[in-house]
This record gives structure tokens, sequence and C-alpha cells, in this order.
């Protein structure tokens, strides 16, 4: 069997998924846009490039993130395993050096025998063809997904399913309503 | 620059037809909780609210993002009133404290499936997190709200996943396409780090002949993996959050006892994941990851495991 796999996106998800595989013995070709073309937010050469906040938040298992970071710790992620090799002082929070954490995760990924890495744009035009083929291509673009690709993804998925932006209200847990206050809408 | 796709008619796409809304609203009452404030709790609301702080945006979402959906901090300033001609309308509602109609009403519509979540509705946002929690917990009540997720608007590519993706990530019409990060509708760092893993260990079982490894969904892994995968009209980004966890079997009112609780279950759970991979993991779990925990564990867990 022709074992290839392609990953679109050097970012976390896409690098994680990178290390997964080729520790497997699996060849990974990995797609890069940066240092050739950035997004708006993107500003680094490196990988793994930590754009918002430097925290991972925190890492008390009664906190939800640090239950999910411990999972991941037992399931070998190497990129927690980076955040916590480059973390500085931040209380309960894992917050990191973000230069440190990027050129950490870069230096793993390029001195990987396993992972191929291709500094040029991915616009996706092969996706919509290779329906049928036996290569397996993992698409990690992110929020800022280049607009060549998300035209070529809107065709895959229906463009009413891909949204660009995100205008989300806050949700709240029900069971945290004063329901002495509060009261259902009769029907009309 | 351009984008494919028009913001105005997204917006308008994850609205409901009125008849379909009138539809749902009749057979389930519950969909819709309402809040009534009156004249005083209004005021003390909305001075909160146009004071608060602010996220700073980047340019390019400056550009793009405010036609067709305005922030609620926004709206308010244009007048004292503009809320409750707006999403806070009272008209139609009736207190059943005083029977009469309140001065202005926040509606919360239920977000998921179980009810145990309800957004509210008309409230995005640019606020800085700290602040809605603060601002909104002045809505009445709301005091004790716990939220799940605070309110958002920025640039944002991700797919209405619950419709595209399977517990694995992998998109169902074309099974040799996977997705993986923020653009599957997990939010945050971890998760997307979460849903890299999960990828990568089933694209590795996929091309070995093996079965797909689809976490429990009591783990946090698994919970995440199983939001963005279950059918869910009103589907969002979601991060890591104990909401999504299915409860325990007990009631705890003490949130860090809960959730120290929902944790060591989540682990426990994880570690009986039936898979090859895991299983090599999991002598390594087993003898240092697990000796952290208890060593982490509040003290009052402990006890009560003692006494139970």
């Amino acid at each position: 069997m022709n074992k290839k796999v392609t990953i679109i996106g050097g970012g976390l998800a896409g690098c994680e998924a990178a290390y997964q595989i080729a520790k497997q013995g699996i060849q990974v070709k990995l797609y890069e846009m940066k240092p050739i073309k950035f997004s708006e937010a993107h500003t680094s050469k490196n990988l793994a490039e930590v754009v918002c906040s430097n925290s991972f938040k925190s890492n008390l298992h009664t906190n939800a993130c640090g239950l999910l970071k411990e999972e991941l710790r037992m399931l070998d992620s190497l990129l927690i395993q980076c955040a916590d090799k480059t973390s500085v002082p931040a209380g309960q929070a894992l917050a990191v050096d973000r230069e440190e954490f990027s050129k950490l995760v870069t230096k793993s990924i390029q001195e990987n025998p396993n992972i191929e890495i291709f500094h040029e744009e991915f616009t996706g035009e092969e996706l919509t063809r290779e329906a049928s083929s036996n290569n397996i291509t993992i698409i990690a673009t992110g929020p800022l997904t280049s607009n060549r690709l998300a035209e070529n993804i809107s065709k895959l998925t229906g463009k009413e399913r891909l949204y660009f932006y995100d205008a989300a209200a806050p949700i709240v847990k029900k069971d945290s309503i004063n329901m002495e206050i509060a009261f259902y809408r009769k029907p009309l | 620059m351009h984008f494919t796709g028009n913001r105005y008619d997204q917006e308008r796409g994850k609205e409901e037809e009125i008849e379909v809304w009138k539809k749902r609203i009749t057979n389930q009452e519950a969909s819709y909780i309402n809040l009534p404030m009156n004249k005083e709790e209004y005021e003390t609301f909305y001075q909160e609210l146009i004071s608060a702080e602010v996220v700073t945006l980047h340019e390019f979402e400056k550009r793009e993002i405010f036609e067709g959906c305005m922030p609620i901090e926004i709206m308010a300033k244009r007048g004292v009133d503009t809320l409750r001609f707006g999403p806070l309308k009272p008209v139609g509602f009736t207190d059943p404290r005083t029977g009469r109609r309140p001065y202005a009403v926040v509606q919360l519509r239920q977000d998921d499936v179980s009810a145990s979540m309800y957004n509210l509705v008309g409230f995005q946002t640019n606020l800085k997190f700290g602040e809605q929690n603060k601002v909104f917990s002045r809505i009445p009540g709301l005091e004790q709200a716990e939220f799940i997720k605070y309110g958002v608007m920025h640039r944002n590519t991700y797919l209405h996943s619950s419709e595209l993706l399977d517990a694995t990530y992998c998109f169902k019409k074309n099974p040799n396409i996977y997705f993986a990060g923020q653009i599957t509708g997990v939010e945050g760092y971890v998760e997307s780090i979460s849903s890299g893993l999960v990828v990568g260990m089933n694209v590795v079982n996929r091309l070995q002949g093996k079965e797909k490894i689809i976490f429990p969904k009591d783990t946090m892994i698994g919970a995440l993996a199983n939001y963005i995968a279950t059918p869910n009209e009103k589907f969002q980004p979601m991060n890591a959050n104990f909401g999504i966890l299915p409860e325990l079997e007990e009631r705890i009112k003490d949130k860090k006892v809960k959730y120290g609780k929902l944790a060591d279950r989540a682990i426990a759970s994880l570690q009986n994941v039936e898979d090859d991979a895991i299983y090599r993991l999991r002598i390594r779990m087993r003898k240092k990851d697990k000796l952290k925990f208890v060593q982490e564990r509040p003290l009052v867990v402990l006890i009560i495991r003692r006494i139970v």
C-alpha cells in the first residue's frame, strides 16, 4: 500500500499530527505557506507560531484545559512537551516563551527524518479532483485560512457550511441560572 | 481583500425562519428562558455595559466585521433605550412575579440537545472575557452564572463540522481528508493540539489497517471530538469545558470537588481505551503521570473518597 500523508498548515494542530504520524515510520509532507506568504496576524517564520497570547491556560486538573493538557501528556503530545520545556513562571497556568516554543517545535519537526517541509501555499485545487486517491490529506489551516484554499474547501463542504466570521453570544450553564427569577416563554 | 463568504448572508443563514421558530417554540416550551428586569436593574446593567473594556481588534477585522452584525455594547452606546427596542424588547412578556410587562427582558436560547447550555440572544460582543463575567452577572438571574463560553466577534474560518466530520475529525464525504485545528470549530491552543493528536493517531491506524480510535465522551479529548461531530444546527466553536462532559451520577455542589471527580473519571477512562498505541503508552502513564496526579489532587477530594 502506498502510504502518503500530506498535511496543510504548520500550526499547532498540523505539527502535532505530523509528529504522531511520523513517529510510526510513516512519511509526511508538511505544507506551510510562511515565509512565502503571511496571514494578517502571523509574522514569524517559525512553525507553531502562537499569535493571541502566550498562555496555554491552567495546569490544574480542576480546570478543563488543565485536564485536557494532562490527557495530552499521557498520549505523548509533542506540542505540550515543547510547551512544558519552554514555560515561563505563570502561577498555576502554563505560559510559554513564544519564540522559544516555536523554535523548539520547528527544530523537532525539521529534524524528524520522516517529515519533509514545503514552504509554499497549498491552494487545494487537487482536493476536489483526488476524491478516490490513496493519499491522505489533513487540512489544518486555522482561523485565517488563505482565500483560495477556503474557496476550494467550500466546494467540498458546500458554501453554507464554511463560515468566515465568528459572532457568538456568551453561553451559560443552565444549572447556574436562578430559576426563581427566570421564566420560560409560553408558546405563542 | 475579499472573502468568498458574505458575512451578512452567513449571519442570515444562521437565523431561523419564523415558521420554524414558531414550531420549535410550540413543541418545546423550555427552549427559551427569559430574565425580566425593572427600570433600576436595567439602568445599572446599562451603565456597566457601556463603560466596560473591549478587546482590541486587528485592523483587518475592524474593516470586515461589523457590517450586518453589531456588538451589544456598540448598540447600547447609541442610546439608553436602544437595547429595549432591540434584543431586550419586553413586548409580549409578562413577569410572573408582578403580573406586568417588565422594563426589559434578556432572552436565553437553548444551545444544546440536552438543554444544559443556553446562549444570551443578541449578546455578540467584544467585551474582554473578565468584563463579560462582571457585566453580564449584573443581569438578575445570572448573578451566579457559569459561563461555558464567552461572546466573541472575530475573523474565523471554520466548518459546520457537526454535519461534516466524524469523531476522528474525518471528512465524511471523502474519508481521505481530515481536518484539524481551529478550522474544525475547536477553539484554543490546547484544543487545536488535541484535534491534531486525534487525527494523527487515527491516520496511523487507518494506514495500518486498524480500527478508528474514538476517544470516550467522558475524557476531555473525546468530549471535544464528539462535540464537533454531534448534529447541532447552531454549531459554534467550542473550547474545553466541563459542561461538555457527561454529568456525574451524584450531584456535587462544590465546583472544585465536582471538577476533580470529573477529571479523575476522565483519566481513568483514558487509561481503559482499547488500542495498541495507547496500550504501549499506558505503562508509562501508570508509572509517572498518575502519581503526579494524585499529588495534585485537593485534600477535600481525598477525604470524600475515603468516606465513600
